[in-house]
């Protein structure tokens, strides 16, 4: 008994150091304290997250599901730009993390994130 | 067939007292199984919003929760978003190498959560992940 009790505090000692959470890297543009996370010197995709769910890539209204499409395009075409998400204030941060996970699929990881102050 | 302990010079001694050694392991053995439980958590559970692209953040151990309505939680209690700031300042002097994840409601509003990120980023943790759930592929 002494030894299964020795080797489950051993499992917990070693479980404690490896309980990692989820999550996805976004950097912060603009506000307070962010800076520009894409390079001054390069450009970057914007992609726009409107308060009633409406999505626009490069000014161009699209669905969720479109936003990976359109970013592997632009991505094609601009492989050194970043991409900026911009939601309002009020859009849901469901959406904004389903955009954001929507462009991490299109391949790119340079993605920074502010919201439009009006 | 008796056992070696038997033997021994002292005769009536069964070897050494394991009780309260047992004592202190099982002791010890709940203080690890509550601290891994509850170490660092924000104290809620928010619905968290679904990414397939979601990875392990190797050393985000503080954790903020954004509710739907607006409350922020961390360290197992509310606090207001004035008091992110020293909070993850004083977590910054305890160990540097910590990283935040927020982790944000679905339905909570992004201008908090990018409030929160510019709170905790002033406070000194750069790193920010924001908290997603794995849907385990669409």
């Amino acid at each position: 008994m002494l030894d299964f009790v020795l080797n489950l505090l051993i499992f917990f000692i070693i479980t404690a150091v490896f309980v990692k959470e989820l999550g996805i890297d976004v950097a912060r543009h603009g506000g307070a304290a962010g800076g520009p996370a894409t390079g001054k010197d390069t450009g970057s995709i914007s992609v726009v997250v409107k308060q009633s769910g409406e999505i626009l890539v490069d000014n161009r209204v699209v669905d969720v599901r479109a936003v990976r499409a359109n970013v592997e395009r632009l991505h094609a075409q601009k492989p050194e730009w970043g991409v900026m998400v911009t939601a309002d204030q009020s859009a849901e941060t469901g959406l904004l993390v389903q955009v954001i996970d929507q462009v991490r699929q299109g391949g790119v990881e340079n993605v920074s994130f502010g919201t439009s102050s009006r | 067939m008796r056992s070696r302990r038997h033997v021994d010079h002292t005769g009536e001694e069964h070897g050494i007292d394991l009780a309260p050694m047992l004592d202190f392991v099982l002791n010890l053995l709940i203080f690890f199984i509550i601290t891994t439980s509850f170490v660092r958590e924000a104290g809620i559970t928010v619905s968290r919003p679904e990414a397939v692209t979601a990875v392990q953040e190797a050393s985000g151990n503080i954790l903020i929760a954004i509710r739907p309505n607006g409350e922020v939680w961390m360290d197992r209690r509310q606090v207001d978003l004035r008091e992110v700031r020293p909070l993850i300042e004083r977590l910054h002097i305890e160990r540097p190498e910590d990283t935040v994840i927020v982790i944000a409601d679905k339905s909570a509003k992004t201008g908090l959560l990018a409030q929160v990120m510019d709170e905790v980023a002033l406070g000194g943790i750069k790193e920010v992940a924001v908290g997603a759930g794995s849907t385990g592929g669409q």
